[in-house]
């Protein structure tokens, strides 16, 4: 194996040789149509690029939601999954307040099937599968997509391939110089700093975005049902949190560092207690910290040329040591993870309907932790894929087979994992008639064992397998701009898309105890099966200086158990936490600089056990509001926005006896030049 | 034809009533954080109720409900672990009162005046104040005023409780020592005196992590080890408290786990268990019954048995998550639990005597702890008052459900279970 990889590369590397010979003889020609000749090649060949990526012919075969620009601006959002609750398909888990663990599930694959990138690079936690979507803000972004399955951009990496859905947060690229601060406060004590710095230089590209919040997030809550009627204030839901972050382009180079550092409270559930005597208190520490950089280039007029590097390093510190924690072990461990990862993306595009890549992916892991009958784990996890797509007449088609590798190295009693190895298919079709484009697309993927699974103490199982999805999708698509170029006489654009689509879960990796013994350990166990139905509508309208826009989501599915078809209790029934129905409706208007936007989300009933028709989470509606006015004077701006949200005060929960925050609010004063 | 009916009719009532002489409660665990913590009531061959505390007292119980026993008449003690309380029930499953003065509950038992609970915890408050302990502590609570009248420090993560001639007898675990970096498992039984709450001696058994489900027969206690998941196989163990308190070398081991036990109406004892490895990821399952004086005797050369009575080995052995074993100490009836897949609800199993399969029921999550009440439906219904004839009967047991052996150990005034009904010793 370690032989076909290194083939692999050479490769790669010797396409990439010859495509670097190719371009010092031969500069794009493109450029020369370019009106900027002047300016150095490289940034012209970056407008180019954008250019192309606008008009990608391929985008309509994927299935994809986005939210960029002036309507992700209009959203009342504190972090990335604020946003990601709008698209169809999408379940939320949070844990309530603003440092509880906030991570997404599409179609009901689980959290740990969501890949989440930066500009196209993967964020990773090696250690526990899932991205904490609360740490990162859209202050920086420029868009927030979501793929089901993949992509299919023509040079992507190798990880790219490998999730069940991917969530894109693209970053912004300034096209000016400014320099803006905002100062928030917010309900249950909340206080943010923020200040951004762009530029646009010469070519080059960068901003500075840096954010400091203080919240007491002791918000109250009320649990009233036929036994009990519990009122209290969220205890132990603290946190503060620095994060900063700054990025440099210039042309097809791009560049990301990313710090968040937080100190947090981990509140329990709530549960009967006759006083708040004795709190669960655990608290939490993360030093998060990335730095990232891709380049993409393209060489006469068939080849493309992607590489990414990235160092991550994460420090994680969970203390329980307090008086008011009666009811746990007293622990104060520290986790560190560091991640060094490569990949090579080239593609050829011999006509100029047909692309051809590889890329190959390698990404190092380390994890360190001070627990008991823990060692250091490493781990090497490498990926090559081959890719092709197709762009003829109307019919668009894309082929891909991706190769995972991962191996293990570890002194932990029970040893490494035996390597993992496996090749995934995935293949799209689509046709396009009077501009409603018909696809489908069907792709096989699966998640390695994460290093918590495989070596937690007194958890861990070295035996796993990994966790495997097959999907399938059919959707149509359509999109409507009115020809009227006068803004006086108003501009409509309609965007439509509907999916229905099928999944199945094998090797579900599950904790439970081992039969008949108090012990809990990782397992594979369980089979579900999927089927449902999204669909979403943009509408927006312009005339003179109003704006309107109406954004739509529908999700319906019906998530069922497959495990064991004897178990009549457990068999063909609603998979916990899957809701059949939900929805989301926002919209936003504008005149001028005032703008104001309503979201509505509905979320329907959730089992959360199967045990009893009882244990349901209560259907919800959650209603924010947000208005906002900019007052600019010359080069500066003076903004105010009003946020509520919850305006109907529902207490709703995602996960049982975690409760949400009710009303809230939000004032924002914001000032820029 | 007729006579044919009414012998059909007669017989089904007769059934019918035998049945009824079963009601068993069963503490269904819940979700861990999920305060869904519940109580089965089953009564007449079912079940009639899986919200019972719900049902009669417009409440939940909590989070974890872990343990639960008779303490007198009128009076039973349900420790709910995650809730940080004992809650205190009538019979008739009403509450009466709830303490939240010992955090981190686990295991109950009672001379009938008074309830020990062990404890994960490291405070508590008592009538003269808050106590605070390094390692686990055993507290006393007085059901004249559901206070803590005292405390007693033991070992590490203490989970199963004895009482025995005025004796407590604990099985410390130090559960916690997989996370906390200050402390091993332990491997002792601390002997407490009931009636001035000291530490009289720790018996040190050389086995590691003496945790889950302890049994007692008379003088006899059936302890599981299971072990430390990793290097330290787990095993059992049967010790008595007879020589304990004499000094002796009073304890056993033999090389299979009792993860789960319970007594039988003759003094023995029923274990299923799991031995379970980090390492290999794998479990043996096994069934035992167990003559403790037998295997004391022989040093465990004999008086254990890999057999259940009937279809009981097998039953277990089929089921997703074993999760309890328990024998009616009225009736002999047994019993025991299947948590499935812990997601959805659990089952309830029902064998006669002789282990014949009578029936599963649907009970709620995680069904794992049982009491049973008297057979005649009359908690205060005492067939025999001032009976002197209790000690030695085959049949005779005291309200926790261990068998009464010698008449020393008996207390004048003091109610008993004899051929099923209670009867007062007295005269």
């Amino acid at each position: 194996m370690t032989h076909y990889y290194l083939q692999a590369i050479l490769a790669i590397v010797l396409a990439l040789a010859v495509t670097a010979g190719a371009s010092a003889q031969n500069p794009d020609p493109q450029a020369s149509q370019l009106p900027t000749a002047g300016e150095r090649t490289d940034s012209i060949k970056q407008l180019h690029e954008v250019t192309v990526a606008a008009k990608q012919p391929v985008r309509t075969i994927a299935t994809s939601q986005t939210l960029s620009g002036a309507d992700l601006q209009a959203l009342s959002t504190t972090s990335v999954a604020d946003a990601l609750k709008y698209f169809s398909g999408v379940q939320i888990k949070d844990y309530g307040g603003l440092g509880g663990l906030k991570t997404i599930n599409v179609r009901s694959l689980g959290a740990q099937h969501v890949g989440v990138y930066v500009d196209g690079i993967r964020l990773t936690n090696a250690q526990n599968g899932t991205v904490d979507l609360g740490k990162f803000s859209l202050s920086s972004m420029e868009s927030v997509s979501l793929y089901n399955a993949n992509k299919l951009d023509n040079c992507q990496s190798a990880s790219e391939y490998a999730s069940g859905a991917t969530v894109y947060l693209q970053t912004k690229r300034p096209t000016s110089d400014s320099l803006s601060v905002q100062l928030r406060n917010a309900s249950f004590f909340t206080w943010m700093a923020k200040l951004n710095a762009q530029f646009n230089w010469k070519g080059w590209q960068g901003f500075v975005d840096g954010e400091y919040c203080s919240s007491r997030g002791d918000y109250p809550f009320r649990y009233h049902s036929q036994y009990e009627d519990t009122v209290g204030h969220r205890a132990n839901s603290d946190i503060r949190y620095v994060r900063a972050e700054a990025a440099l382009f210039r042309g097809g180079f791009s560049s990301h560092v990313y710090y968040y550092g937080s100190e947090r409270g981990c509140p329990g559930g709530i549960v009967r207690r006759l006083s708040d005597k004795y709190t669960n208190v655990g608290r939490e520490w993360d030093r998060d910290f990335f730095v990232q950089a891709s380049y993409k280039e393209h060489f006469l007029k068939w080849l493309v040329f992607k590489a990414n590097a990235k160092y991550a390093n994460e420090y994680l510190r969970y203390n329980t040591k307090y008086p008011e924690n009666q009811n746990t072990a007293r622990v104060d461990n520290h986790f560190r993870q560091q991640d060094a990862y490569g990949a090579l993306c080239v593609s050829f595009l011999p006509w100029s309907w047909l692309s051809l890549s590889s890329s190959y992916d390698i990404r190092y892991s380390i994890l360190r932790a001070d627990l008991k009958r823990f060692d250091d784990v490493k781990r090497v996890d490498q990926k090559l894929v081959f890719a092709a797509q197709m762009n003829w007449h109307d019919i668009q088609a894309a082929v891909s087979a991706l190769h995972q590798r991962y191996s293990d190295w570890t002194f932990v009693q029970a040893g490494a994992a035996d390597p993992l190895d496996r090749w995934t298919p995935a293949v799209s079709l689509a046709y396009t008639l009077y501009g409603v484009t018909l696809r489908g697309w069907y792709k096989e993927i699966f998640r390695a064992p994460t290093l918590n699974d495989l070596y937690y103490t007194q958890a861990g199982n070295r035996n796993l397998k990994p966790e495997y999805t097959k999907q399938f999708n059919i959707g149509l698509e359509y999109h409507w701009i009115s020809r009227n170029n006068s803004m006086a006489n108003g501009q409509w654009a309609v965007d439509i898309q509907a999916d229905v689509y099928w999944n199945r879960i094998e090797n579900r990796i599950v904790c439970l105890p081992m039969k008949g013994t108090y012990t809990w350990s990782m397992m594979n166990y369980g089979e579900t099966f999927c089927r449902g139905l999204n669909a979403t509508l943009k509408g927006h309208y312009r005339t003179g200086q109003w704006n309107f826009s109406l954004l739509n989501s529908i999700t319906w599915q019906r998530d069922v158990d497959r495990t064991d078809p004897s178990d009549e209790d457990m068999y063909d029934k609603p998979i916990c936490y899957s809701p059949a129905f939900s929805t989301g409706l926002t919209a936003i208007a504008g005149w001028r600089t005032l703008q104001f936007t309503t979201s509505y989300l509905y979320v329907g009933e959730r089992m959360w056990s199967k045990a009893d028709p009882e244990d349901i989470l209560e259907p919800y509606h959650n209603i924010d509001m947000k208005l906002s006015y900019t007052h600019n004077i010359k080069k500066t701006s003076l903004g105010l926005c009003l946020e509520v949200c919850d305006v109907l005060d529902i207490q709703y929960e995602h996960i049982p006896r975690y409760p949400m925050p009710g009303r809230n609010y939000k004032l924002t004063l914001s000032f820029g030049i | 034809m007729m006579k044919r009916y009414l012998t059909f009719l007669l017989l089904t009532l007769y059934i019918y009533n035998m049945r009824a002489q079963e009601r068993i409660i069963v503490l269904d665990e819940g979700m861990w954080q999920a305060d869904n913590g519940r109580i089965s009531y089953f009564e007449n061959g079912s079940i009639t109720s899986n919200q019972w505390f719900r049902d009669k007292n417009g409440m939940k119980i909590g989070d974890t409900p872990n343990d639960i026993i008779q303490v007198n008449e009128n009076l039973i003690a349900i420790a709910v672990n995650w809730s940080n309380i004992v809650q205190f029930i009538r019979p008739d499953g009403t509450a009466v009162a709830a303490t939240e003065d010992i955090p981190n509950n686990r295991r109950l038992c009672s001379d009938g005046n008074y309830v020990y609970v062990t404890s994960y915890g490291h405070e508590c408050e008592t009538i003269y104040g808050t106590r605070y302990f390094e390692k686990g502590f055993v507290a006393k609570i007085d059901v004249s005023n559901f206070k803590v009248v005292a405390t007693c420090e033991v070992g590490y993560e203490p989970e199963g409780i004895a009482l025995y001639e005025g004796r407590l007898f604990i099985a410390n675990t130090g559960g916690y020592a997989p996370e906390e970096q200050d402390h091993d498992f332990e491997t002792t039984v601390s002997i407490v005196n009931a009636a001035t709450m000291t530490l009289e001696r720790n018996v040190d058994t050389g086995i590691s992590n003496l945790f889950g489900e302890m049994s007692q027969s008379g003088r006899y206690l059936c302890i599981n080890s299971p072990g430390d998941y990793y290097d330290i196989p787990p095993c059992g163990l049967i010790f008595d408290c007879e020589k304990a308190l004499k000094g002796e070398e009073c304890f056993v081991v033999f090389n299979y786990p009792v993860t789960y036990n319970t007594t039988t109406l003759d003094g023995r004892f029923f274990a299923i268990g799991s031995a379970f490895s980090y390492i290999t990821g794998e479990y043996v399952f096994s069934c035992l019954t167990i003559e403790p004086w037998t295997v004391l005797k022989t040093r465990g050369r004999q008086g254990l048995v890999q057999t259940l009575p009937g279809t009981m080995a097998s039953d277990f052995a089929n089921m997703s998550q074993p999760y309890g074993i328990y024998v009616n100490p009225y009736t002999g009836y047994i019993y025991g639990t299947d948590a499935g897949s812990f997601e959805g609800a659990g089952y309830l199993f029902q064998w006669s005597p002789q282990g014949q399969l009578l029936g599963q029921h649907k009970v709620y999550v995680n069904p794992g702890h049982f009491l049973a009440l008297p057979p005649d439906g009359h908690q205060d219904g005492i067939a025999d008052t001032g009976s002197s004839q209790i000690a030695n009967h085959p049949s005779a047991f005291d309200l926790q459900g261990r068998p009464v052996s010698n008449n020393g150990q008996l207390k004048k005034g003091t109610i008993y279970i004899k051929d099923g009904k209670k009867t007062l010793f007295g005269r």
